[in-house]
């Protein structure tokens, strides 16, 4: 969990209000020949994915085992075919879909929890010890785990490893945005919109949540790429997606058995995560940089 | 140019292994390393049915008869003759007088008698105690004569004593050992005698030094190997580049896929046993809606691909079952084996139509608002999967959905024992067709292993005569009844007969496969090591 600690630490750091918003983010994003091609391979990653009923040559379940382990390059079967004989552009593209939704979803749910929780804290100082201990506590239990015991009472499933991961999530963002809020809090048109007699819920939606926005926004990025190989992992173990269903991660499970025989299987999907991955943290570095001030020219 | 890939890569890794340092050093001297993908909980030949605890008790007890490669033919073992009384009921068996156990002490009627006593008392709760017969008593009427007395006749039950459940074991090692007997030591008459055990690595036996009354089936009536190290190595893979590299001499535990490189490859023997019976089967709950209706069990058997699915999931190392049981199988009815629906997915969907359920929306049938969809639970590993994806993309074919849950071994057993799902698949072995069919279409054994809760009168009736009858022909004819019945009423979809290969290194000589309760070294007797 290092990893999550060194970049939630250097993502802390919030755009002072008192700057103007700068024109062209985008821009500067994309200027970066890194973040351009990462953004390029994000954006087509979630077009493949939105788009593959279109795109797919078969149906996601249409299987033929008289092709059943057939190498890639094979008549009609450009990568080839799975131990099932499905075709492997198909099963990658429904893979595809169904990783890149559990990580949206598991980022959204556990990013808005704890979102949720560190605006709470931050806000009301009186019960910040008290959900901030809360928060070391979930941040003590390995994602893992949480997999484990949940898919234990609800049994396996795309839901199960959601839930997981958003429980997972929810500590790390609750710190972020509790330290991004603190320094906000500090702000003396906090002050003064607290001197005009705002309510509690208009002052955190109007002046404190826009202000924290782009630490939010980029850690959500990052953690997007550890979602999805942390559930890439809880799927290898069997606790995600059943069969029939694709998943890139229960996909590589799958090819695991035949690793000597047919390594298309288990490799296709994992070059597949590992891109999705890399592409997602160079795109939130990219993020990162284009937002901090601290690093304008 | 795959297969090339695929025995390249074997190869490769094998070579990789020995720089790993994953294991310690290729087998020692005189010493066969047999290699397997799991552990028993314990070596108690009456608290443990799995198949890795009969593997070790087969080399370190013996049974009173013995099971030829044939699978039909009973062989004389610790018993050098017997017979029967003409009402059934009474075996003798007339006893070596040369057999000693390892500690030296000489093995009598009294053990035999105590054996199959502890075996079929409640209070030792063994879980296949009916495998005995009903037993009235066992009596040891001299030093070398044992009577068997039964309530009812039993045809099975000379099969059934080569089962390792039937082993003889000493009374007073039970006793001095308590709960840990078979946990800490083994004191048997078996070709070899039990060194040490470390719980899922390594379990040790050496030579047990004035054994010579091996079953007439080998060629050798004593051991020719020093020492056999049981070892566990649940990675498949890997436990195949130990076999190539010679950390490992012999393993039954080959995964399909690699069974025809393994073949091919000059290094490697591989031995197979055209008479093996394990058969895995598919089953459906005959009480739970949906699969209840006897349209949708018999739809789904012809909507399944059989030939297909074996292939899919054994690669080479299976035959697509033609009934439900095994033609090699003593009791094989071929007449019953002619009422499986073949494979006929246009039939399957004109055989639904008529029976009323009308393809809905997404393609899965509805019938008075019931989906056709059910659950399916089984163990989780690697053939399984295949096969229940296979039969599930089968069966969507003609509107059929299937939901698959595989457990974990560690609960699937427990899962398995409850009523929450609709359909099941197994595998198992056995040693006739009575012994097979009784197992699981046996209405007083619901829920489990009768999963399928058939409850059916003239089952149960055809057989107990399966059971009793005197004659092997009465016994025949009543078995027969049972395949026809349970044939007729799809309770099954039989899917493949499991193929036996055994594989050995260079060094061993004389390793054949036998496959009694799935156990492929049996006693090994014949088994040398050149080096």
């Amino acid at each position: 969990m290092a990893d999550i600690g060194a970049s939630a630490a250097a993502v802390v750091a919030p755009v002072p209000a008192s700057m103007p918003k700068r024109p062209g983010m985008l821009k500067r994003l994309v200027r970066e020949p890194v973040a351009a091609i990462a953004l390029a391979i994000v954006v087509l990653l979630v077009l493949a994915a939105l788009l593959a009923p279109w795109l797919a040559p078969t149906g996601p379940f249409d299987n033929d085992l008289s092709v059943a382990l057939s190498v890639p390059g094979t008549e009609g079967l450009m990568l080839g075919a799975d131990g099932q004989g499905r075709n492997m552009i198909t099963r990658l593209l429904y893979g595809l879909r169904a990783t890149l939704m559990m990580g949206v979803a598991s980022v959204l749910l556990g990013g808005v929890t704890g979102a949720l929780v560190g605006f709470t804290a931050a806000f009301y100082r009186r019960i910040d010890g008290l959900l901030m201990r809360l928060m070391d506590m979930l941040l003590s239990f390995p994602a893992i785990l949480f997999g484990l015991a949940i898919a234990a009472i609800l049994g396996p499933g795309i839901s199960t490893i959601i839930l997981a991961l958003s429980v997972a999530t929810v500590p790390l963002m609750a710190r972020i945005v509790r330290g991004s809020a603190m320094v906000v809090m500090r702000q003396d048109y906090i002050e003064a919109a607290r001197a005009t007699g705002m309510s509690d819920a208009r002052l955190i939606l109007r002046h404190l949540a826009p202000n924290c926005l782009s630490p939010l926004f980029v850690f959500a990025t990052l953690r997007f790429g550890q979602v999805i190989l942390l559930g890439s992992a809880l799927s290898f173990l069997g606790l995600g997606a059943q069969a029939p269903m694709a998943e890139l991660g229960a996909m590589a499970s799958e090819g695991r058995d035949f690793l000597f025989f047919a390594p298309h299987i288990a490799v296709i999907p994992c070059l597949l995560i590992f891109t999705i991955v890399l592409a997602f943290n160079l795109l939130g570095d990219a993020l990162r940089d284009a937002l901090d001030p601290r690093l304008r020219v | 140019m795959k297969k090339t890939l695929g025995a390249a890569m074997l190869a490769l890794t094998a070579a990789a292994l020995p720089a790993s340092g994953a294991f310690a050093q290729a087998a020692p001297r005189d010493t066969l390393v047999a290699l397997r993908s799991i552990d028993a909980d314990n070596y108690d030949p009456h608290r443990s049915t799995a198949r890795s605890n009969g593997e070790v008790m087969y080399m370190m007890a013996d049974t009173l008869v013995s099971l030829d490669w044939d699978m039909k033919t009973v062989r004389p073992g610790l018993a050098e003759s017997w017979s029967v009384s003409e009402d059934g009921k009474t075996y003798t068996f007339r006893l070596r007088r040369d057999v000693t156990f390892c500690n030296g002490k000489k093995m009598t009627a009294a053990d035999v008698a105590y054996s199959i006593s502890r075996w079929v008392d409640p209070a030792t709760r063994s879980p296949v105690r009916w495998r005995a017969g009903n037993v009235k008593e066992v009596r040891a009427v001299d030093d070398y004569t044992v009577e068997y007395e039964l309530n009812e006749p039993f045809g099975e039950l000379l099969y059934q004593l080569t089962l390792f459940f039937a082993s003889i074991i000493d009374k007073e090692n039970v006793e001095a050992l308590g709960a840990n007997f078979g946990v800490q030591g083994f004191n048997g008459t078996g070709p070899y005698c039990w060194e040490s055990w470390t719980p899922r690595q390594q379990l040790t036996l050496r030579r047990h030094p004035t054994y010579t009354w091996g079953p007439p089936i080998y060629q050798n009536p004593s051991p020719q190997v020093e020492r056999v190290i049981w070892r566990v190595i649940p990675e498949s893979n890997t436990r195949l580049a130990a076999l190539q590299s010679g950390q490992g001499d012999v393993t039954q535990y080959i995964p399909h896929i690699a069974v025809a490189q393994l073949q091919r490859l000059p290094t490697v023997q591989v031995t197979t046993q055209p008479n093996y019976l394990w058969d895995y089967f598919f089953g459906f709950k005959v009480d739970k809606p949906v699969v209840s209706d006897p349209a949708i069990r018999r739809a789904a058997n012809m909507a399944v691909n059989r030939e297909a699915v074996t292939k899919a999931a054994f690669f080479t190392a299976a035959q697509p079952m033609n009934g439900y049981i095994n033609p090699a199988a003593l009791g094989y009815n071929a007449e019953a084996s002619g009422l499986l629906p073949g494979h006929d997915p246009e039939a399957a969907r004109k055989l639904l139509d008529e029976a009323g359920w009308r393809a809905g929306s997404d393609g899965i049938r509805v019938k008075d608002g019931l989906r056709a969809s059910f659950t399916l639970y089984g163990i989780q590993d690697q053939v399984n999967r295949q096969i229940a994806e296979a039969i599930q993309a089968d069966l969507r074919r003609v509107g059929i959905e299937m939901k698959i849950q595989l457990w974990d071994a560690t609960v699937a057993w427990g899962k398995l024992a409850t009523q929450e799902f609709d359909s099941f698949i197994m595998s198992y072995p056995y040693v006739s067709a009575t012994d097979g069919l009784a197992l699981y279409f046996d209405g007083t054994n619901r829920p489990t292993p009768n999963r399928m809760n058939w409850n059916d009168d003239a089952t149960n009736a055809a057989l107990r005569q399966a059971r009793g009858g005197l004659t092997q022909e009465e016994r025949n004819t009543a078995i027969g009844q049972v395949q026809r019945i349970v044939t007729e009423a799809n309770t099954w979809i039989p899917v493949a007969h499991e193929n036996l290969y055994l594989a050995a290194s260079q060094r061993v000589q004389g390793a054949r496969a036998h496959g009694i309760y799935g156990v492929a070294l049996y006693k090994g007797l014949d088994i040398r090591l050149t080096r």
